[in-house]
């Protein structure tokens, strides 16, 4: 049984000891060992209710009154991944035209009637989800849901406002095509999920926002926004009797659709693929590494996440430690599990000076391996651990991220009983937990990776740390629906 | 004493009516300063049990000299390396090992230290950060190491970014002597030139107690932070001379200033910049109006004309850089293929002439006030962003009140006050123009980029 104070106290001590010999003379400053933590203040997941109306909307209230605000989060479960084939974007610019023009009101009117009561309100889609985010003051909670309600369920998608969003969204294309993060991140999905609907870019293509018509539009919304497709969280200063009189006024009627069938398919099995974008005036390349994971709800998934935070994430992060602190190779690196519905990736990133390419990569495809290879040692596991744990009251410090946190678990089919018990499970992984997942799920012979930078600068060294095999891409020539990448 | 302070807070939530705007409770703190000039605020917010601790260095980019510029920024890096008791690279480790977060950033006006942890954990922070004000370690190697991820930040930050030198351009085109031409990041060939020497010399003349704040916003107990504040930052010696502060003014620029320079984008830009007050100066406030009518929101004038009605821009957004010293309100266009940046530009300062001519809407000015009162709010949630609201009101105000004052202020604005000042500012000897084009672009002489 060990208890966090004394763990935190013997790591200290530890850099104490270390630090003797090289401290240097001074002024009378004493020599001592960091001071012992105060009594610990207890943590309690705050309190929130579920509620579901006749029509199937799921209603999550979180009272709090500190400041006088109301924050709206409603997600319709559906997103990039239900794009149809030929229609990429068609979620993300479904969800941009909500609030351009609603019910009765214009875009005009809608930007100008949630700004004179200085409110906000934001829409769009995720991989697996659509939201629409208003946050209103108290005083106006009625007003706000008005115009929520309207920008959810009755948008009216005029087609000068198409064309305008489009023409929005193919300018942004072309920006984000000569983004190296950017570029770097539709090709290590693709890599990863092949043509599953997570391989594929959300923000659409050229031709794919182009073919778009409103009947498209109509229908993604006619089958996917209905309320027993949709979650609904009001946080903030306001009773819950009044939350939910506001929220049956104004989505009470609203009725529920017959919704299609998910019918997923299986990404591909990892192999390894190495692509070096060519970037001739980058003067650093993004470098992406990475491999299927596992989704959100798989019961794996949080002691995987330990164990990629281990590699890359707050707390532990060994690609850190060597690629900024020991060797002055980057600014800042990071590797993550994502998970999502269907499946999940894990994803190594970082920057690097041209020159040091080859080195980077090494770097962190050993660390991949090492996780693997090595059992990871009690001690940095409980730092990763010390980390989640005493982390977790700064991650419910805000109404809001309260209610992400119940939206997360409901959304992903998890149960909100779990969110109290977040330290127990934490401290439930063990470094054989660890190993067991790493074995399992971690494949560093199979790595995908995306090189984004001046390639003639570094191609000649990837051979010497075991990548000589690569396809390269001038980064105009990227192509992510062809197989081999490249535009024909 | 705490009693009474809770009853304060609860008496200040106002009812308002549909038009007012509602109001944050006002902030509850103590303010005292320790016989070595530091001083020290204590927020105490009892709902979640964590604790924000920030130290505010009153120096930033303007502090530097010139052949010494980013210096202030480089020196944020280097507190993390190492002090008496705590080895190089160990401060944002020993704060993650008990779940907290730790950070710094720099700016024109000041670096900013801080750390969310656990409320248990506050003496930790505490006898951390003082560690680091009194016995830094200043040496060769990791001097000369860290320059090397400053390089690798800028590249990440500016080089490697579409428009990520934007904000460089505008700034070296509009400054001519004042260091805000400078950008905070600094040149990499002054931190080359930089010598041991001059690094202690900047450590020794502005990391001194009576040169910071040190604000504590969280779960603790108010006699308990005071006995640890005194314990650990009372021991820091006093500093043996004052900070200077001979920081050179930017004349009067006379007549308009344009400027076309070539980067490597994907569209062109344009910027009209006005040069402007200081934070804290009365006309500040009905300028911050202005810019929030002109470009604040899917419904501000310039979105409205130059994205919305006229697709002559992908974006369009402007800032009124408020800060310790005269700077710049800007607006920035990214010109949509097919449009040309001339074009742009004129919309653009068309929309400077008519808030001279009109200035504001009896609405816009309602709806202003109320994205005002909204900001406000919202930027209060968290004991970071309260400890972040009183520092910036003591260090950059001189005057901790204004951190809850500046609601009213802002509540009793006028349209006359927004037209005075678009008047007194928004003129053509005072604005700077830049069209930034794609590399070529200008060069071949062409207009309209496609």
């Amino acid at each position: 049984m060990r208890t966090h104070a004394t763990a935190v106290v013997f790591v200290l001590a530890v850099l104490f000891a270390a630090s003797f010999a090289s401290a240097q003379p001074g002024p009378a400053w004493p020599r001592e060992f960091p001071p012992r933590p105060l009594q610990p203040h207890p943590v309690t997941f705050p309190p929130f209710e579920i509620k579901k109306l006749a029509n199937g909307l799921t209603v999550v209230l979180v009272s709090q009154n500190e400041q006088p605000a109301v924050s709206v989060r409603l997600i319709v479960r559906a997103g990039a991944a239900q794009d149809p084939k030929g229609k990429l974007g068609l979620a993300m610019l479904t969800a941009t035209l909500l609030d351009q023009g609603a019910g009765s009101r214009t875009a005009q009117q809608i930007a100008d009637d949630i700004d004179y009561i200085g409110g906000i309100l934001s829409t769009g889609a995720g991989t697996d989800l659509s939201f629409i985010n208003a946050i209103i003051m108290k005083d106006d909670y009625q007003a706000g849901l008005a115009l929520m309600s309207e920008v959810v369920r009755r948008p009216t998608f005029l087609q000068a406002e198409i064309e305008r969003q489009r023409q929005q969204a193919l300018s942004a294309l072309k920006v984000s095509a000569e983004d190296p993060e950017s570029v770097a991140g539709l090709v290590i999905d693709r890599l990863i999920f092949g043509f599953h609907p997570y391989g594929l870019p959300g923000s659409g293509t050229t031709e794919s926002l182009q073919s778009l018509t409103r009947a498209d539009f109509v229908e993604f919304h006619k089958r996917y926004f209905v309320p027993n497709n949709a979650l609904v969280a009001i946080v903030g200063d306001i009773s819950a009797a009044d939350a939910m009189t506001g929220i049956e006024k104004y989505f009470g009627d609203w009725p529920a659709g017959n919704l299609p069938k998910f019918e997923p398919i299986a990404p591909p099995e990892p192999t390894k693929r190495v692509i070096v974008i060519d970037r001739p005036d980058a003067v650093q390349t993004e470098i992406r590494v990475g491999h299927l994971g596992v989704a959100r709800k798989h019961d794996d998934f949080e002691t995987l996440d330990q164990a990629v935070k281990i590699l890359g994430g707050e707390g532990a992060n060994r690609l850190q430690q060597v690629l900024r602190s020991q060797r002055q190779l980057t600014y800042g690196a990071s590797a993550d599990l994502d998970g999502y519905k269907d499946s999940g990736a894990i994803v190594a990133e970082t920057d690097t000076q041209t020159a040091n390419t080859a080195e980077a990569l090494r770097v962190i495809a050993e660390e991949f391996s090492r996780l693997q290879r090595e059992r990871v040692n009690e001690a940095e596991l409980e730092a990763a651990q010390d980390y989640a744990v005493g982390h977790f009251p700064l991650t419910i410090e805000t109404p809001d991220q309260i209610a992400t946190q119940v939206l997360n678990q409901l959304f992903y089919e998890l149960s909100v009983e779990e969110l109290p018990k977040y330290r127990d499970r934490v401290l439930g992984v063990s470094p054989d937990d660890i190993q067991r997942v790493a074995r399992f799920f971690l494949r560093p012979d199979r790595l995908s990776v995306v090189l984004v930078g001046n390639a003639d600068q570094f191609v000649a060294t990837l051979k010497g740390v075991g990548f000589g095999e690569f396809e390269r891409i001038a980064i105009d020539r990227v192509d992510v629906l062809s197989a081999d990448l490249k535009k024909q | 004493m705490r009693f009474v302070v809770a009853v304060v807070a609860a008496a200040v939530v106002w009812s308002a009516g549909p038009e007012a705007a509602s109001r944050p409770p006002k902030f509850v703190y103590q303010r005292m300063q320790l016989p070595n000039g530091l001083t020290v605020i204590l927020n105490q917010d009892r709902s979640t049990p964590i604790v924000n601790v920030q130290l505010w260095y009153h120096v930033g980019s303007k502090d530097e000299k010139p052949g010494r510029t980013g210096f202030a920024h480089f020196f944020e890096h280097l507190m993390f390396k190492g002090s008496r008791n705590v080895e190089p690279e160990q401060h944002t480790s020993i704060v993650a090992s008990v779940g907290g977060q730790a950070n710094a950033y720099t700016n024109e006006d000041t670096t900013v230290f801080w750390q969310t942890v656990p409320a248990h954990f506050l003496p930790l922070v505490l006898w951390m950060e003082a560690d680091r004000m009194a016995t830094l370690r200043i040496e060769q190697e990791t001097f000369v190491r860290e320059r090397e991820v400053v390089k690798e930040e800028r590249r990440m930050r500016i080089e490697n970014q579409p428009y990520g030198r934007l904000n460089e351009i505008i700034y070296e085109q509009a400054f001519t002597v004042h260091p805000y031409r400078h950008p905070v990041i600094g040149s990499m060939e002054d931190l080359n030139a930089a010598t041991l020497a001059d690094v202690r010399d900047f450590y020794h003349t502005y990391y001194v107690p009576s040169n910071v704040t040190v604000v504590l916003s969280g779960d603790f107990d108010v006699a308990e932070a005071t006995n640890l504040v005194n314990q650990y930052f009372g021991r820091v010696p006093k500093a043996a001379k004052a900070v200077p502060r001979d920081i050179p003014r930017e004349p009067h620029q006379a007549k308009e200033k344009r400027a076309v320079v070539e980067e490597a984008v994907p569209l062109p830009a344009v910027v009209v910049a006005h040069h402007i007050t200081y934070d804290g100066h009365p006309d500040a406030y009905p300028l911050h109006i202005a810019a929030k009518v002109l470009s604040d929101g899917q419904s501000s004038r310039i979105n409205q004309k130059l994205v919305y009605e006229t697709g002559l821009a992908l974006t369009a957004f402007g800032q009124a850089n408020l800060i310790e010293h005269p700077n710049l309100f800007y607006a920035v266009a990214i010109v949509n293929p097919g449009q040309s940046p001339a074009t742009v530009e004129k919309a653009l300062i068309a929309e400077f002439d008519r808030m001279k001519a009109e200035g504001v809407t009896p609405r816009e000015l309602q709806r202003s006030k109320n994205q005002f009162a909204r900001d406000y709010i919202l930027g209060r949630e968290t004991v970071q962003q309260k400890a972040t609201h009183l520092a910036h009101a003591e260090v950059l105000h001189s005057d901790i009140t204004t951190a809850d004052g500046e609601f009213d202020i802002f509540q009793n604005i006028t349209q006359a006050d927004v037209q005075r000042v678009s008047k007194t500012y928004f003129t053509p000897e005072s604005r700077v123009v830049i069209h930034i084009m794609p590399k070529g672009a200008a060069s071949r002489g062409a207009e309209v980029v496609q």
